[in-house]
């Protein structure tokens, strides 16, 4: 089986560090070799796998001019998980884009075990806001492209604008993963959006509760409540990333249809 | 070395120095390993100013240094449309066979990638990418990239890298026990007066004290400091002392990348042409960071007993192990070497200044300082003696 390296993209706050460890807890009860590789400053993309704890992350050992090696930088959260955390400056200080191309270079550098892994998984930052964001993708590292959106007008309107990101640094869309705020037709819209754009619709993960009570305990979903119907909908999700094969260059759409859509 | 183990699988290293004095720039020492490599067209992927001394200098050498001229909106904005578009540029312009492309500090902080614009250009040339910033301490680690991106384009092979790299580390090693990488900051400084050391050597000469020649230089600096040798054993001739002098020199020519295998064999072509032997070649002229090794042994072995040494190129590559009873005198082009030396127990330092930059675009030995120094002091002598007579 061929390794995966994915990275799930969406607007700032949509739910992305939870979808990516939600996935990556499943994908380890499924027996898949998984790691986590948070490029976000905030470094709390892999904090539920890890029962709450912050691990340090590689600008943190970088800025203290230490030896890294592999162990310092990769720490085993649920099912053996592989957790990575990029880190960052203080906010407003130094240059976080610079960060993430020195993090990433240092990792492929130190970690052997990286190219063992069945799925890596990059949780990017939000907004793309500058070429070092972008480094995983453009350092060939990062194969499959997903989408996570609401039915919200916002979180669609920055999904359509990633899809022409996407286009322009050559990088193919796996799908789109709908995280519902509860809209009207939300399930109907995204679907639309995602045939549109050439895609298709991964998983519509409800809002519940659940998710949140487990995320403040520093747990995933899956891991502290398996039997919930979202931690199925997790699972099925992870099994339908797995055993995709159906990644395209996606054709945004022209604002007034996006606008459209949403009506 | 302290070495304290800290969290689990980090080692802390404690003894390492802020070097405050300005260093050698990983960019340039890529550009040179471009020109190396024989590369006809060189770009600069950054601001205008970017490593302008050195670009201009090797555009003495031979080969054409160009940049994409970022500006202001070029940062913000990127510059891999500027990228493709000069490398289209400079192929039609120099129809080269061999094109680098060198990153500076600008481009690499904002995540320019080489590699994209250098696809966009679809050249039919091999490009050599150096994705290189002038923020490493070692400037050997431009050398490096530079070396490991030709290894992955064909332009050398593994054994030759694999060399190189063994080559560069002993090279940051002689830099960090005494050179310029020794210590928190070294003033430069001139050494001192090329005429008095040049008397100190004819009157050696002359008293028929033994005379060791070592020239240890780095690559196309040989050009100048091969000069050295040729006035001492020229002196010495004038003197009827030659057969005192023994010389050794690490050219080397089957050993380096082509350009500098050319070097050695131009350098040797031109000692020849002065009828001054070579007695011991001590290596390639990329091999000065190792020379030393073998400088000790054969003095260990032939000549322990010679009075004096000239050592001229990069002097602080070899160990005083066996120097030690000798008088030993050096030639640098390093203003920030003398102290070093003097402290290694070099007697005298002397510094060519500026012998770089006139080493460039050159394919025989141009005269130095302290050669023609040396020859004058020679004359004046031996024209006052005759009067005496």
């Amino acid at each position: 089986m061929p390794q995966r390296r994915i990275a799930i993209y969406g607007k700032g706050g949509i739910g992305k560090s939870s979808t990516a460890s939600n996935v990556a807890a499943a994908c380890a009860d499924e027996g898949y070799k998984v790691m986590i590789i948070g490029c976000d400053p905030k470094s709390d993309s892999s904090i539920t796998l890890l029962g709450g704890r912050r691990i340090p992350t590689i600008l943190d050992l970088l800025r203290q001019k230490v030896d890294i090696d592999e162990q310092a930088i990769v720490h085993e959260g649920y099912k053996g998980v592989k957790c990575v955390e990029v880190g960052g400056p203080e906010p407003g200080i130094g240059c976080a884009g610079r960060g993430i191309i020195v993090a990433i270079q240092k990792l492929r550098q130190m970690c052997k075990t990286i190219d063992d892994m069945d799925l890596i998984i990059y949780d990017v930052p939000g907004d793309i806001v500058c070429g070092g964001f972008v480094a995983p993708i453009r350092k060939g590292l990062v194969s499959e492209a997903y989408i996570l959106t609401s039915g919200e007008y916002m979180p669609l309107y920055a999904a359509n604008n990633i899809c022409r990101g996407l286009v322009k640094i050559d990088t193919q869309l796996s799908g789109i993963i709908c995280n519902s705020r509860i809209v009207t037709r939300e399930e109907e819209i995204v679907r639309k959006f995602s045939e549109e754009i050439g895609s298709k619709l991964m998983a519509f993960i409800p809002k519940e509760q659940i998710v949140q009570d487990c995320e403040r305990d520093g747990f995933s979903v899956v891991e502290k409540a398996a039997d919930s119907s979202v931690a199925d909908i997790y699972r099925e999700l992870a099994i339908a990333i797995m055993s995709n094969e159906d990644s395209v260059m996606p054709s945004a759409l022209k604002d007034e249809r996006l606008r459209e859509l949403t009506r | 070395m302290m070495i304290s183990k800290g969290i689990k699988g980090i080692t802390m290293t404690e003894n390492d120095i802020s070097i405050i004095h300005p260093r050698p720039s990983s960019i340039v020492a890529a550009l040179y390993t471009l020109r190396d490599l024989n590369v006809d067209v060189a770009i600069l992927h950054g601001p205008p100013g970017c490593s302008f001394k050195h670009a201009r200098l090797l555009e003495e050498d031979g080969i054409h240094v160009v940049t994409t001229a970022l500006d202001e909106n070029g940062f913000v904005f990127g510059g891999r449309d500027e990228l493709s578009s000069l490398l289209q540029k400079a192929n039609e312009m120099f129809k080269p066979k061999l094109v680098g492309v060198v990153g500076t500090c600008a481009s690499m902080i904002i995540g320019e990638e080489l590699h994209e614009p250098v696809m966009d250009a679809n050249l039919e040339v091999p490009v050599i990418e150096v994705e290189v910033h002038a923020g490493y301490p070692n400037n050997t680690k431009g050398v490096l990239m530079a070396l490991e991106s030709a290894c992955e384009v064909g332009v050398i092979d593994e054994q030759e890298l694999r060399r190189q790299r063994s080559l560069l580390e002993e090279a940051t090693n002689v830099e960090m026990s005494h050179g310029a990488a020794s210590r928190e900051y070294l003033a430069p400084s001139r050494g001192d007066v090329k005429y008095k050391v040049a008397e100190k050597v004819y009157n050696l000469l002359k008293e028929g004290k033994s005379c060791l020649t070592i020239m240890n230089a780095k690559k196309e600096t040989g050009y100048m400091f091969a000069d050295i040798t040729i006035a001492i054993n020229e002196v010495a001739a004038e003197l009827g002392m030659q057969g005192n002098v023994i010389n050794m020199a690490n050219i080397d020519a089957c050993v380096g990348l082509p350009r500098v295998r050319q070097h050695a064999t131009n350098i040797s072509n031109d000692i020849r042409k002065k009828n001054v032997t070579i007695h011991e070649i001590i290596g390639g002229m990329d091999e000065y960071p190792i020379a030393g090794d073998k400088v000790t042994k054969l003095i260990d072995e032939k000549y322990k007993e010679f009075d004096f040494a000239v050592i001229s190129g990069v002097p602080h590559a070899i160990p005083m192990d066996h120097l030690g009873n000798m008088q030993v005198i050096s030639v640098t082009n390093g203003p920030r070497q003398v102290l070093p030396l003097k402290e290694m127990g070099h007697e005298h330092v002397i510094v060519e200044i500026d012998l770089h930059p006139k080493t460039l675009g050159v394919d025989s030995i141009v005269e130095s300082e302290f050669g023609a120094t040396l020859r004058e002091v020679a004359k004046d002598m031996m024209k006052n003696k005759r009067k005496v007579v």
